[in-house]
């Protein structure tokens, strides 16, 4: 009589194509509502240190890659930082086993292998074991933007593909018209750079001589590039060979099976640990982000125009663990680098649901099966243009996810589980560009520092942390300046630090934000800089608090051309260590500027000289709770750290403090207790909400609004849902057009 | 896993829990299904007034019971917010903050502050306690932001296991626009 494990092995057999699996997946998935039809874990239960030992083999295979890929080859985003992941994935793309890195971008493997069985690339161009294949675009690839490059290379047993090992990371440059990974002031995704949709561009773990000469035509960081093309290979042939032997140990059959209970498996993890900590209902969530454009886009008219992007999550959990992510009312697609498609919005997305709910089972694609998302066609993460932009979605869709992580976040506070509580911000900024040096070498770049890490946002019991927290990856570091001095001839640092002031305010403040300075020197013929980011600092990152904490500022740039700086350095001088320093060195003379600029939006691709300096200021995070009832103690701390100036903490927060003869800051608690009643009765001459809501309503059937916002209302209110809450909630007649 | 002590619960209210043991509770692999139940009574505890907690959604509001019927949201300090099933803002006192000189008194450094005319910002105070509640910085123009509405029934019977006595298909319904129906009635 055969075993259980028999039994189910002999399931599943028979070559089939690569579509008729997937038609067979989703029609199995759909039907028993289990992954692939499993409805029990037959071999786990039936001898579950095997089923254990089997996963561990598989997520070994995955780590190595990542430790031993990087030191093969690799630019220095690839390997000093967590910008990278491997993979193993099912014939269907569901992840199975991921290395350290950024995990969510599981979210893309199942669109790019969903469109090379619909294109039938089985036939054409053959799939065939140890080829290799790659994507960088959103459309077909599900890649976020097309810096984030993708290796796949299928696993194929006895002519049927059973896995793919998969190797991805941010590349140093995209061969774009505005230079560097993410290109800026994109119109099209003709502008969006080399994007390639799944392509067959190697054989036997080998790629062909034609797709290095592509990195090195089509980009300005050709020999960068190569590199971390070399590495995402590498580690995928030892995932391909780990999972052979693998294969041979356990046989076929088991291999097959148990790949789907591991997922299925995780599923019913992720919605346990769902029911665990959440509390079913509806959350919303919203953002803004600035597009300005006008002005600046005089050759494509269409596009000279200055947006505001609206980022509307509407999360519901249900009785059975499950979530949904609803976008509509977001804004409609535009003539923008910050559009995105599906599956680069979900990697952003799945960024705080596999934090949250991944966290104690095997990371998989069961968490794709519980949490999904719904992006309207027409709308930002789905355009129904397939030539739209999507050079940028990081730019906005890391707030789209923080909405979501708020969103979580309320209810781990209301369950009681306050450890978990923190405003959740992610306001990366990239100093890139390109450049020709005297010699007449082109090269092109990135500067990742503050990609790597960010401030960490308050939680409801303590503050923020400066560079702790980046919510793409585990793997929170900034890298070495130096790291980034010799890949960058041309930019030394003056500075690298925190900003005083600079978060979300509130009884427990975000982490202060960082800022750098930094020198260019002997740029020779030609350097363009320009930053890729998340917000700019026209808008807070997202647009609601926690708690009557105030949400982060979002990220400024300083730029000052044309300056003595070399003479301030011979003569000994101080030179400015950050942002805030650049404005008040030039204000108060101590550096001659030509011309000095402040960004709260985007800058253009700016042309660099010697002694010129860029500076930014990024990465600060939101604020918990209501400022005046800030521990004067803290308050205090900041004061004596110089994380904050005495007048802003006494205006803000109701803190009153003397400095003694040792220059420390002590606290005047008469003062402070005065303070804090005056701000409080002071909040007494606000509007009830009923007179505030009359008064503003009159604004709005005045339409009272820029440009912008009256574009933005226009676009989201094109979809009902937004519609009807922006007409029901200001009670708007029926023919009332904004 | 093993009930959390409650003095941790309130030294985690408190803002007073240390760095090690926050994190020793951040690493638990499972959470305690109890924490809710032993929360609420550490909540309770300390409001004056008897309605009971069922969920508490910032540092200062919670939904209640309350005796004579209804789920209202209340204030630590007492005032109530009405049904909860209301965005509570909407019974708020709101400041709203709209030029450069009224940013930079919460945002700095001044680079950092919000553009006027793209943003405003909303700080919502409870009109007994003028506690802040609640910030959002929006475009002039957005609805008020609806931030969490729980589906209160099923969360106690499916998640909790204790089904509340007053359970209706009705409690999980927004009716923040029957308000705004209602102003805009009084108003013509």
């Amino acid at each position: 009589m055969a075993t259980i494990e028999e039994k189910v092995l002999e399931q599943g057999a028979g070559r089939r194509s690569l579509e008729q699996m997937f038609e067979e997946r989703d029609r199995l998935t759909r039907e028993s509502g289990h992954y692939y039809g499993i409805t029990e874990l037959s071999l786990r239960d039936a001898d579950p240190l095997k089923f254990e030992r089997f996963y561990s083999r598989l997520h070994t295979c995955v780590l190595a890659a990542r430790e031993v890929a990087r030191y093969v080859a690799a630019s220095p985003g690839g390997r000093e930082m967590g910008e990278s992941l491997w993979a193993l994935t099912t014939a269907e793309g569901d992840s199975l086993a991921l290395s350290l890195g950024f995990f969510s971008h599981t979210a893309a493997f199942p669109v790019a292998v969903r469109y090379m069985a619909t294109e039938k690339y089985d036939d054409n161009p053959g799939i065939d074991d140890a080829d290799v294949f790659c994507t960088d675009d959103g459309l077909t690839g599900g890649a976020p933007h097309p810096g984030d490059t993708y290796c796949y290379v299928p696993i194929v047993v006895q002519g049927e593909i059973i896995a793919w090992a998969v190797g991805l990371n941010h590349i140093m440059e995209a061969g774009a018209p505005v230079a560097g990974s993410w290109p800026g002031f994109c119109v099209d995704t003709f502008m969006d750079g080399f994007v390639f949709p799944p392509m067959k561009t190697g054989t036997k773990l080998k790629q062909a001589t034609w797709w290095d000469n592509l990195w090195k035509r089509r980009t300005r960081a050709g020999t960068m590039n190569i590199l971390d093309d070399k590495m995402r290979l590498a580690g995928c042939a030892m995932v391909h060979k780990g999972v052979h032997e693998i294969v041979h140990e356990f046989g076929l059959p088991y291999f097959k099976r148990a790949v789907r209970e591991v997922i299925e498996e995780s599923r019913r993890m992720v919605m346990d640990n769902i029911k665990a900590l959440m509390i079913p209902g509806t959350y919303t969530g919203v953002a803004f982000r600035v597009a300005k454009y006008g002005d600046m886009q005089k050759i494509w008219a269409q596009a000279d125009r200055d947006n505001l992007i609206h980022i509307r999550q509407e999360l519901s959990v249900d009785g059975k663990g499950r979530m949904a992510a609803d976008l509509e009312g977001s804004s409609r697609w535009g003539q923008h680098a910050f559009n995105g498609y599906p599956g680069g919005a979900d990697c952003s997305l799945y960024l705080a649901m596999t934090n949250t709910f991944s966290h104690n089972t095997k990371v998989t694609a069961g968490i794709n099966l519980t949490v999904t998302s719904h992006y309207p066609k027409g709308c930002i993460y789905n355009p129904d243009n397939d030539f739209a932009s999507f050079a940028n979605i990081w730019a906005q869709s890391m707030a789209m996810n923080s909405v979501g992580f708020y969103s979580i976040n309320r209810a781990l506070f209301s369950r009681g589980y306050l450890e978990e509580a923190f405003a959740t911000d992610g306001d990366w900024d990239g100093v890139q560009g390109a450049g020709e040096l005297a010699d007449g070498t082109p090269y092109g770049f990135t500067n990742f520092e503050y990609v790597g890490g960010v401030a960490s946002g308050a939680f409801c019991y303590r503050d923020g942390e400066p560079v702790t927290w980046a919510e793409w990856t585990q793997l929170c570091n900034i890298g070495n300046a130096e790291e980034f001095e010799y890949l960058i001839p041309t930019m030394f640092y003056l500075g690298r630090k925190t900003l005083p002031g600079f978060c979300g305010h509130g009884k427990f403040r975000g982490g202060l934000g960082q800022t750098s300075v930094h020198w260019i020197v002997d740029p020779g013929r030609h350097l363009g800089m320009s930053r890729g980011g998340a917000g700019t600092a026209m808008t807070t990152f997202t647009a609601t608090g926690m708690s009557g904490g105030y949400p982060a500022p979002n990220c400024f740039h300083v730029t000052a051309r044309g300056t003595n700086l070399q003479e301030l350095i011979d003569n000994g001088g101080h030179t400015p260590r950050d942002a805030m320093e650049v404005i008040e060195y030039a204000a108060d003379g101590r550096l001659k500027v030509d011309k000095l600029e402040v960004w709260k939006y985007d800058p253009p691709e700016l042309q660099m000289k010697h002694n010129d300096l860029w500076s930014n200021a990024t990465g600060a995070a939101g604020g918990w709770g209501d400022p005046i009832e800030r521990p004067a103690s803290l308050a205090l701390q900041d004061l004596n750290e110089g994380s904050m100036k005495p007048a802003f903490v006494a205006a803000l927060y109701g803190v009153i403090a003397t400095q003694n003869a040792a220059g420390e800051w002590e606290l005047d608690a008469p003062a402070t207790a005065a303070r804090r009643a005056a701000i409080r009765l002071a909040r007494k001459d606000a509007k009830p909400a009923a007179q505030w809501w009359q008064e503003e309503r009159e604004r709005v059937v005045r339409r009272e609004f820029i440009t912008p916002i009256a574009d933005m209302y226009r676009g989201s209110a094109s979809f009902p849902k937004f519609d009807r809450e922006f007409r029901g909630f200001w009670q708007l007649p029926a023919d009332f057009q904004i | 896993m093993a009930a959390v002590d409650k003095d941790l619960i309130r030294q985690l209210v408190d803002g007073t829990i240390s760095r090690d043991n926050a994190r020793q509770l951040i690493r638990m692999a499972r959470k305690d299904h109890e924490r809710f139940w032993n929360y609420l009574e550490v909540l309770q505890a300390r409001v004056a007034w008897r309605d009971r907690i069922l969920l508490r959604l910032n540092d200062h509001l919670y939904i209640v019971a309350k005796t004579g019927g209804g789920r209202v949201v209340k204030c630590d300090c007492g005032h109530e917010f009405g049904d909860y099933r209301t965005n509570w803002k909407t019974a708020a006192l709101i400041n709203v903050r709209r030029t450069h000189d009224e940013f930079a008194q919460v945002y700095s450094p001044a680079p950092a502050c919000p553009e006027p005319e793209w943003q405003e910002i909303r700080e919502f105070y409870c009109p007994d306690c003028q506690a802040q509640l609640a910030v959002e910085v929006v475009p002039p123009g957005y609805p008020l932001v609806h931030e969490m509405l729980p589906d209160l029934d099923r969360f106690y019977r499916e998640f909790m296991g204790r089904p509340l006595p007053d359970e209706s298909p009705d409690w999980y319904v927004d009716r923040t626009q029957d308000t705004t129906r209602a102003w805009h009635a009084a108003a013509r």
